[in-house]
């Protein structure tokens, strides 16, 4: 291939992914460009991504009313507690349903894999009730475990995915070496399996993070309340909603989430790529 | 220990969860008693145990666990106040309450709007509900007819019924007589125009005693429709319309042309488009394509969003939008922008429909007289034109509408205050499944009537049809009022 098809080619090549960055970052740009306008500029109309006059009277009504930052706490409770029991049931139950061979384990997987056919307005009754009859309603430890319930499975079929790739040579190499089960699991698998475990992990807490139709019927008390339900309720009847505030706190609410995939993208690229090629 | 997380990876499945909520009801119905499902079995102690574990993890983190939720529970008052004005009148007011009853505080809980129907539905199916909470007539008369909310007619004092209007107590009354909420805020339609391109055009805006008909209306608009630069393109429309979710409007806007969608016979209601309501949607329709009077951008947005466009100078007048949006105007109009507001035309009346906002109690609440007495208190006088004044609608009792900052306030308060007279009931009030018919048959279908693919024939054909269809499903199940 000559060298100018090469330069057209990577030419092409970056303009699609300039647009495609563009694409994604528009709705965020946006929420900043709202979230620093005067509330009678968003009202103007007029379209720009630059505010006429940068004001931070948003972010002072926001952190005035100050729910956001106890919404984000709770939101942040709920997600890590449920991240890290998804992770530390999933990691020995995915090794399990891998090694040891069992006519129940394809039951096992099938019988995990239908919980993705449910839809949460269909189990919201039965869960509350068994949330009820623990006393943990109106608790984030209530909420955290109904995270566990709904996204266990997927991390599960997750790890079962990379669990598979791993030879199983270097788990006969450390139990020549004297090795326990849960040794090979935690010393030896854990740091192969370290990409997948973070992919995973981001993919329990991001849900629980987002999550808001569980959070809305299962916790009353304004203490408890989490970041999603917290940003609807600056929405109001027939699509109204106070734009401002509503932007600058989706933008403070975005933050942690930005972070976190700021820290963990190499993992979480490299976990998607470790369950996807044998 | 791998055995234990494959048994927890199967247990954790919802389906696994649903089984234990059925197990749980069957228990509990089969022993007819709640201090029994308390017992201990084998299964419960395995599960007690989980939940000690997991108090544990909560306590490490420091979140609140059932300790908590054990001690002395205060009322809950689920409010819809979402500007920052009503929320902190609605705060307030729950602070006041609690000082001077520390014997029986209430808990403030923020509902949204968006959500608080799934919210509701879910609290009444599990019994764990809240004791007040803020709705709307047309949307309680489901709950009610299903018997979740608890009748409040005994419970009302003399003076809140003679001070309450009457079209607004019909707004909640059933045909035996019950009232499952005291109605405490009434919705009531207008028009906000732009008092400088009515100036420029030379028009003068009816005023409460003379009110424009329907034919001058549609005049005003041609008037006010302008082509500024002469470049063959409409510069500013006379009049526009959120017509994202219309149903709502029309409904309420087609008492005054003799309509009304909805009717009942023999206990059952249908829904026909008649001579009224064809009129009613014909005019619309008439000056977005005919008359080319009426902004298409309409036709996709909500009422609010169209406010931006009046402040621009996209169009003179916005037509059928809440009272409600005189907030938005006084509190975001660029401050050269002089506005005004004026009632809806009069077609066969002035009649129009009433939406009221309700507070209700749960028939489920254990604490009816504590939750009615602090009803009453946020009904009270005081507390009522406060809750009128910050959410910029019309309080319900007559008492606070003859008061002076509703009466000569400003900002339309005058014009707004009495149109209460002409606020009437519509059928559709009690009929079961009409929150559905709106967002499921009314809505898409009048989009599409205004975004001109369909014709008003269609249109009328299939409001009927399938609006039927809905209606029929809840009359099976015997949802009458």
């Amino acid at each position: 291939m000559s060298r100018r098809k090469t330069w057209f080619r990577d030419l092409a090549v970056h303009l699609v992914l300039l647009l495609f960055v563009v694409y994604l970052t528009f709705p965020l740009v946006w929420i900043l460009a709202t979230s620093l306008k005067s509330t009678p500029e968003i009202f103007s109309g007029h379209f720009s991504l630059v505010p006429g006059e940068i004001t931070l009277e948003h972010f002072k009504t926001v952190a005035a009313e100050g729910q956001i930052f106890r919404s984000m706490r709770n939101s942040l409770i709920a997600g890590i507690i449920a991240t890290v029991t998804v992770v530390v049931i999933a990691l020995p139950a995915s090794y399990a349903l891998v090694r040891y061979r069992s006519v129940l384990n394809r039951l096992f997987l099938g019988w995990i894999l239908t919980s993705q056919i449910f839809p949460a307005i269909l189990i919201i009754v039965p869960l509350y009730m068994v949330i009820r009859f623990l006393h943990l309603t109106d608790t984030l430890t209530g909420l955290a475990l109904v995270y566990v319930v709904w996204s266990l499975p997927f991390v599960l079929w997750m790890l079962f995915g990379y669990m598979k790739n791993i030879p199983v040579e270097l788990e006969e190499a450390a139990a020549i070496d004297g090795a326990s089960r849960v040794q090979i699991v935690y010393l030896v698998l854990m740091p192969v399996l370290l990409p997948a475990i973070g992919a995973a992990a981001l993919f329990a807490f991001i849900s629980a993070w987002n999550e808001f139709f569980f959070a809305l019927v299962l916790l009353k008390s304004p203490g408890t309340v989490t970041l999603p339900v917290e940003l609807a309720r600056l929405t109001g009847i027939e699509g109204q909603a106070r734009t401002g505030p509503l932007a600058a706190a989706s933008l403070i609410a975005t933050l942690p989430s930005i972070v976190l995939f700021a820290f963990m993208r190499k993992w979480f690229a490299s976990g998607l790529l470790a369950g996807a090629v044998k | 220990m791998f055995v234990i997380s494959v048994q927890l990876s199967v247990v954790s499945n919802p389906f696994s969860v649903c089984s234990v909520a059925l197990w749980l009801i069957i228990e509990c119905s089969v022993k007819h008693d709640d201090d029994e499902c308390k017992g201990k079995s084998p299964l419960r102690a395995a599960v007690a145990k989980a939940v000690i574990c997991l108090m544990i993890v909560a306590g490490i983190t420091g979140c609140k666990t059932s300790g908590d939720a054990a001690a002395a529970r205060p009322l809950r008052f689920v409010s819809l106040a979402w500007q920052a004005q009503s929320v902190e009148a609605h705060k307030n007011m729950v602070a006041q309450w609690n000082a001077q009853h520390p014997d029986r505080p209430v808990e403030y809980l923020q509902g949204t709007w968006s959500s608080i129907h799934d919210y509701l539905i879910t609290a009444f199916e599990t019994g764990d509900v809240p004791d007040v909470f803020h709705y709307e007539s047309s949307v309680i008369v489901d709950f009610s007819a299903r018997g979740f909310l608890a009748d409040l007619a005994p419970m009302i004092s003399d003076e809140l019924k003679a001070d309450v209007l009457d079209v607004a107590w019909a707004s909640v009354r059933r045909p035996g007589g019950e009232i499952n909420g005291i109605p405490f805020l009434m919705e009531s339609f207008v028009v906000l125009y732009n008092r400088q391109m009515f100036e420029d055009a030379g028009i003068v805006p009816p005023t409460f005693e003379n009110p424009w008909s329907v034919d001058e209306l549609r005049q005003a608009a041609q008037r006010l429709t302008r082509d500024i630069d002469g470049d063959g393109s409409i510069d500013q429309y006379g009049a526009a319309m959120g017509l994202r979710n219309a149903a709502n409007i029309f409904m309420n806007m087609s008492i005054s042309f003799g309509g009304s969608f909805f009717h009942k016979a023999n206990g059952k209601y249908t829904v026909q488009v008649g001579a009224g309501e064809r009129r009613l949607l014909e005019l619309i329709h008439g000056m977005l394509y005919r008359d080319r009077t009426m902004s298409p951008s309409g036709t996709g947005k909500t009422g609010s969003a169209m406010i931006p466009g009046l402040f621009n100078g996209n169009y003179a007048m916005l037509i059928g939008i809440g009272a409600w949006a005189r907030q938005q105007l006084a509190e975001n109009a660029p401050e050269d922008f002089r506005w005004g507001v004026f009632l809806l035309p009069k077609a066969e009346s002035r009649q129009t429909g009433i939406n009221t906002q309700t507070l209700s109690i749960p028939a489920k609440s254990s604490r009816r007289q504590d939750a009615m007495a602090f009803i009453d208190f946020m009904v009270n006088p005081d507390n009522m034109a406060r809750n009128a004044r910050c959410d910029w609608m019309l309080p319900t009792r007559r008492s606070c509408l003859n008061r002076e900052e509703f009466r000569h306030g400003g900002h339309g308060w005058d014009i707004v205050s009495a149109s209460a007279k002409f606020l009437s009931t519509g059928p559709w009030l009690g009929a079961p499944g009409y929150v559905e018919w709106k967002t499921r048959v009314a809505n898409p279908i009048l989009q599409e009537f205004f975004a001109n693919r369909i014709d008003l024939d269609e249109a009328a054909q299939r409001l009927e049809t399938e609006s039927n269809w809905v209606l029929a499903r809840y009359q099976m199940r015997g949802e009458t009022w």
